[in-house]
């Protein structure tokens, strides 16, 4: 085994339950070194971040830093191994002062000495002004901060533990402006610091890192110099395909049909002037990486969120959707993204869970028994492959394929012609994957609009009749069917609308 | 329909039958067997004890825990908790004596008139709950803190007045050999039971308290069903100080003292979730008799009132101990062993 670097990694996985999230992972990082992490979104990367901070335990292969064994149990275990993380879900305490963050857990000498606050604040003043950050008081609450402001708090506190290897995961989320951390990191690097570099952002790794390993579903598929390879050999290694489940047929052509769904100018958190059609009959994809402000499009068309501007079309006619209420009744039906927090009612039943939007109207003069309920939901249950024997479980009971099909027969329950679906078949197995793809076509086949978006580009690539790209709160690039492709969704989505086949949305 | 395709996956697998909320049902079944080994152990007692003459006056004098337990229930299902329950009693004791003024005059619209005000009141908790984001604990405390000192107020201290005569005599009638009150009990529960679990307004509470955010997103207005549980809960307190002002023949201030906490302990030993979304009302109804009948009996006993209390608490831990979902699971595996094997 190499020991020729600082950390060498070889076969690291990692499971939850029946869930691999990481099966086979080999690189190294050497000192001085900026080294990227590369994949899609669920390749392994956050995983990886995890188990090198500490945070979780992996169930196999082997972890070397300087050559010794390393295995932490902790965050403050793989500090003092000399491991340090900027988390990109930051993890500071919005309640305690910036100072009382960096410091932590040393803000006293002990648990029963007070801790003075002008030292405290003093220390913390230095640590921020050994990193060139003059602009944040120590004194101010995390809370009161920008984001930008907690970002930079975040990646001082990791420098500040004089780390060997140090993990920025996603670092630039929330900066505009790169060149503090940028100038921070050549600093350090010159100092023999490593630098595992977790970014989306194919052009900030090109200036900052050396090397890059590539993830793909789990398994690492090589490391490369950055120097010597292009961005659309990096895309290929990182678009893989597993095992999959069969894609139904698509219909011959849906450009005549009337548009069912229409987005003009709309504006909602970070997204900005977005428009597009759907028309009945169609599957309209969307793809983008995390956080480019897909949720905010899902959440306005749901009646979750209200739009800050532009207008929302339904059937054509200009319509207001401020609550789930209105949405429904404009025929729209919302899958949402967290089915354990925004779909699953897991202390009632299949059939109480399916039946929900239209109990009123399946009551006799508002009474309800198990028969009726069960009878109003055979067809939707029957749309997407929902055996009748789960009806009468507690919804805790079922797995998560057969839940997630429940929240669907929901969404099917409320008649709506339009279906607003994020990420559906996100963590289910094969076989419900199957039946979410037979019902969607089935929905679509009888004149519905489905508007999906998926973190699987496969499916966006085989289901859809087109797809738009979202990338930094606008649409990057709006593709037909023809020039459909992972390769080119994923470039896109990256920011990267150069590339010659497509199309760029005016 | 479109979809013969031979995919399905789910079926063949999973073999388990339905369990439909067996736990519910074994809890119910648990709590009134242990009732009724009360009420007959009681025999050992006292000779006198054992009967259905006493179970006649425990189903009685638990009917006003039954009550007031309902609302709490539906509150405690919306993720709530209501302490203005006792002024709430309290409220509609004092009303019912002074405005009737012990005189059947006005009886009809009067009984009526005071639950619309105890709705009304319970409204603006769940307003301060829900619309201003006022946690359930205070705001039902302050509200509860209010209406005893406008009761005060109104009554300068003395609630003076007598309920309706009418009242007090339904209180004493028998039918057919059964206690009016009893029967009243009997007729209320049934409604609770279908109100709670067999209509759409039921189901809408049970998927607020069980998920108050897909609740959201599936289109539920969760502001006006918690609203209403509350607005119920009131309803319910205020008809429990009816009741009691017409079976004591007067009010007094502290009247809904002795009902807060044992509505709270009635729900929760009736293996309803303090933490909401689960639960059924017969289970309530069991824990209400439960406490009644252990209180009876412990002041049979002539208890001194310190280690009665002591044991009335000890009695609700160990409920709530033996009273566990992993308990019923634990059940459930063993008789399903034993019934296959």
């Amino acid at each position: 085994m190499g020991t020729g670097g600082l950390l060498s990694v070889n076969e690291l996985a990692k499971r939850y339950g029946a869930t691999v999230a990481l099966q086979s992972l080999t690189m190294d990082v050497a000192p001085h070194e900026v080294h990227a992490i590369l994949g899609e979104n669920g390749a392994g990367k956050s995983t990886l971040v995890k188990i090198l901070s500490g945070v979780v335990r992996a169930n196999g292969g082997t972890m070397r830093l300087d050559g010794i064994e390393y295995i932490p149990h902790s965050i403050v275990d793989a500090r003092r191994a000399g491991v340090s993380t900027a988390f990109q879900e930051l993890s500071l305490l919005p309640n305690l002062t910036v100072a009382e963050n960096l410091l932590l857990p040393n803000v006293s000498g002990g648990p029963f000495k007070m801790s003075r606050r002008g030292e405290t604040v003093d220390a913390a003043r230095q640590v921020l002004s050994k990193f060139n950050v003059t602009d944040i008081d120590p004194r101010s609450r995390v809370e009161d901060l920008s984001l930008a402001e907690k970002q930079r708090v975040e990646i001082v506190r990791a420098f500040s533990h004089e780390p060997r290897l140090l993990i920025l995961d996603e670092p630039t989320a929330a900066l505009p402006d790169t060149t503090w951390l940028f100038d921070q990191i050549r600093r350090l690097t010159e100092t023999g610091v490593a630098i595992l570099y977790i970014s989306h952002r194919l052009g900030e790794v090109r200036e900052l890192c050396q090397r890059a390993t590539v993830l793909r579903n789990g398994v690492s598929t090589g490391t490369v110099d950055l120097e010597g390879i292009n961005d659309d050999e990096i895309f290929r290694m990182m678009v893989g395909r597993a095992p999959e489940a069969r894609f139904p047929g698509r219909t011959a052509s849906i450009a005549e049909r009337p548009v069912a769904l229409e987005g003009r100018n709309l504006a909602a958190g970070r997204l900005h002037d977005v428009s597009f059609t759907l028309q009945q009959g169609a599957i309209l994809g969307v793809a983008a990486l995390e956080g480019q402000g897909q949720v905010e499009l899902f959440r306005a068309l749901a009646g979750l969120d209200p739009i800050s501007g532009g207008t929302i079309l339904v059937d054509g006619k200009p319509t207001a959707i401020a609550s789930p209420q209105q949405a429904m009744a404009a025929g729209i039906s919302y899958v949402p993204e967290e089915r354990k927090i925004e779909g699953v009612f897991s202390g009632l039943s299949t059939a109480a869970n399916v039946s929900l939007p239209k109990i009123m109207e399946n009551s006799k003069a508002g009474f309800l028994t198990y028969a009726q309920d069960a009878r109003a939901i055979t067809e939707p249950a029957k749309a997407v492959e929902l055996a009748e024997r789960y009806f009468g479980f507690r919804m805790n009971d079922l797995s998560g394929g057969n839940q997630q099909k429940a929240v669907l027969a929901r969404a099917l329950m409320s008649d709506a012609r339009c279906l607003v679906m994020f990420d559906p078949t996100r963590g289910v197995d094969v076989g419900t994957k199957q039946a979410i793809y037979n019902m969607m076509r089935a929905f679509a086949d009888k004149g519905g609009a489905i508007l999906v978006y998926s973190s699987e580009l496969a499916e966006l690539v085989n289901l859809c009749d087109a797809c738009l790209v979202i990338y930094g709160g606008r649409i990057a690039a709006e593709v037909p069917r023809a020039e459909l492709s992972e390769e080119h969704l994923l470039s896109a989505a990256h920011g990267h609308v150069d590339d010659a086949p497509l199309r760029v949305a005016s | 329909m479109s979809l013969e395709q031979d995919m399905d996956t789910s079926a063949g697998v999973d073999t388990r039958a339905a369990s439909r909320f067996g736990s519910e049902a074994i809890t119910i079944a648990v709590i009134f067997g242990l009732t009724i080994v009360l009420i007959l152990g009681s025999r050992f007692i006292s000779p006198a004890f054992g009967g259905w003459g006493q179970t006649e006056t425990i189903l009685f004098l638990s009917s006003f825990l039954v009550f007031c337990s309902f609302g709490q229930g539906l509150v405690i299902l919306v993720r709530g908790l209501d302490l203005s329950i006792a002024s709430m009693i309290t409220l509609g004791g004092v009303l019912t004596t002074t405005w009737l003024a012990g005189s059947n005059e006005g009886l009809w619209y009067v009984v009526p008139a005071i639950l619309v005000v105890s709705a009304a009141i319970g409204s603006i908790s769940g307003f301060g709950v829900t619309m201003l984001r006022i946690p359930p604990f205070i705001m039902t405390l302050a509200m509860g803190i209010i209406i005893y000192s406008l009761c005060l107020g109104y009554t300068q201290g003395t609630p003076r007045g007598y309920p309706a005569p009418a009242l007090a005599d339904l209180m004493r009638a028998h039918f057919l050999g059964v206690p009016a009150p009893v029967i009243l009990l009997l007729v209320f529960v049934a409604i609770a039971v279908v109100l709670q679990s067999w209509t759409v307004l039921g189901r809408r509470l049970y998927a607020v308290g069980n998920n108050p955010i897909a609740a959201h997103v599936s289109g539920l207005s969760t502001n006006k069903l918690t609203i209403g549980a509350y607005a119920i809960s009131a309803m319910c307190a205020g008809f429990t100080g009816i009741a009691l002002a017409a079976y004591a023949n007067g009010a007094t201030l502290r009247m809904g003292d002795d009902y807060l906490l044992p509505s709270i302990a009635a729900v929760v030993v009736g293996g309803s979730s303090i933490l909401g979304g689960k639960g059924n009302f017969l289970g309530t109804v069991g824990g209400a008799i439960l406490l009644t009948t252990l209180g009876t009996i412990l002041a049979a006993l002539g208890i001194e009132q310190g280690w009665k209390t002591i044991i009335e608490g000890a009695v609700i831990l160990v409920a709530l101990i033996i009273l566990r979902e992993s308990v019923y699971e634990a059940i459930r595996v063993w008789m399903g062993r034993s019934s296959t094997g």
